[in-house]
């Protein structure tokens, strides 16, 4: 019987490292991504920084991702042999919610949560084709900074972006 | 009585750090060689082909960040200062990188397109308390001297790098993320559909001029 269980265990993490490896070793699905900034809808009222610092983090987690061999920055050139294989990345901050730290701290279960949602577009650069469209809704404490919330946005959207992209290679 | 006293004491002992803590907060940090950093673009930037390419030349170098101390990069800890002023950094980083790719001139004289950079941000932005976000962000005005005619071409660089505890790897981690965003930014300059599109209208302008007609 324990044979059996540490049989398992080890298998379990032999097939953990393989994966771990697999990921590793994978190949970048495009040459090239490029992040923009993201525009503002009306009614949207965030600071300027935070538009910097959102197009930031995006790029950063773009690079964490391993979705292109090479993240460039807004309005670089690529070359043309390379534009089918790249994307770029751009969208619009819906809507936002500054939360109420009253409403937070008195009612709680969600109640006054400051909340973000955008919508990222990811187009090839080469025919401006829509490969994806992403939806992010965010909600995070009303105490905390929004640059806070923009990491956390930047980092949700860069990961449903690959999970979709990943299904449609495959 | 014996309460009393310690009582005082607490109170004295808590008074003295706090006027301590304050009279500290007051003052300024002060460049030393151990807050000191260097920043360098370390291996230059590869620069865009031009079909016909141009020789660069950078007039000057000024300081638009409105900043009061620019080599003061982070107030906090004792602070973190560069060792040279952003201006200097900035050029010597587009001049690496143009006699690299063998885009820089001798001398002004002999340069296609003159360069004149309006540096508005160097060093780190205001992020989340989780992290450092470096910003360097300039804009070149790019004058064709034959014509006269300038267009302007912005870039930016940006980098977040992790926050630390130990005020050495606070260092390191500024450093790198300072480095980083400069080489970004001299990337985005370089590279940029910007001056592309910058160049081939100078350039443009200068064949489509009509040449000068000797005297008789």
């Amino acid at each position: 019987m324990r044979i059996g269980i540490r049989m398992m265990m080890v298998m379990l993490l032999l097939a953990c490292l393989g994966v771990a490896a697999k990921e590793k070793n994978a190949t970048p699905q495009f040459k090239t991504a490029e992040a923009k900034h993201f525009t503002q809808a009306e009614g949207v009222e965030l600071s300027p920084a935070f538009g910097d610092y959102f197009y930031a983090e995006l790029r950063e987690e773009l690079k964490k991702a391993k979705l292109a061999s090479e993240v460039i920055g807004e309005g670089e050139a690529v070359e043309d042999a390379d534009a089918p294989q790249s994307i770029v990345v751009n969208g619009t901050i819906t809507e936002y919610k500054k939360g109420s730290v009253v409403k937070s701290a008195l009612i709680g279960f969600g109640a006054g949560l400051r909340s973000l949602k955008m919508d990222a577009d990811v187009l090839r650069r080469s025919d401006n084709q829509h490969l994806d469209v992403v939806h992010v809704h965010v909600k995070i404490d009303p105490r905390w900074d929004e640059k806070t919330m923009a990491k956390f946005a930047a980092h949700q959207l860069v990961k449903e972006m690959k999970a979709a992209l990943n299904t449609q290679a495959k | 009585m014996t309460s009393a006293v310690r009582f005082t004491v607490s109170l004295f002992l808590a008074t003295f750090f706090l006027l301590l803590r304050a009279s500290a907060a007051g003052q300024d940090p002060k460049p030393k060689p151990e807050n000191t950093i260097s920043v360098h673009l370390g291996e230059p930037v590869p620069a865009q082909k031009f079909a016909n390419p141009p020789k660069f030349w950078i007039s000057d170098v000024i300081d638009r960040s409105g900043n009061p101390q620019p080599m003061l990069v982070l107030k906090e800890r004792g602070g973190i200062f560069l060792d040279r002023q952003p201006t200097v950094i900035v050029r010597e980083a587009l001049e690496e990188s143009l006699r690299a790719a063998n885009l820089l001139a001798m001398d002004a004289n002999s340069a296609d397109l003159v360069l004149k950079i309006y540096l508005f941000q160097f060093g780190l932005a205001q992020g989340s308390q989780l992290d450092f976000f470096g910003k360097v962000e300039f804009t070149a005005m790019v004058k064709n001297l034959k014509s006269g005619e300038s267009l302007e071409v912005k870039a930016a660089g940006t980098s977040i790098a992790k926050v630390a505890v130990r005020k050495k790897n606070i260092q390191k981690n500024v450093q790198d993320d300072v480095e980083e965003s400069l080489r970004d930014a001299v990337r985005n300059f370089l590279r940029g559909q910007q001056l592309k599109d910058a160049v081939g209208a100078l350039r443009k302008s200068t064949d489509a001029a009509p040449a000068p007609t000797p005297n008789p």
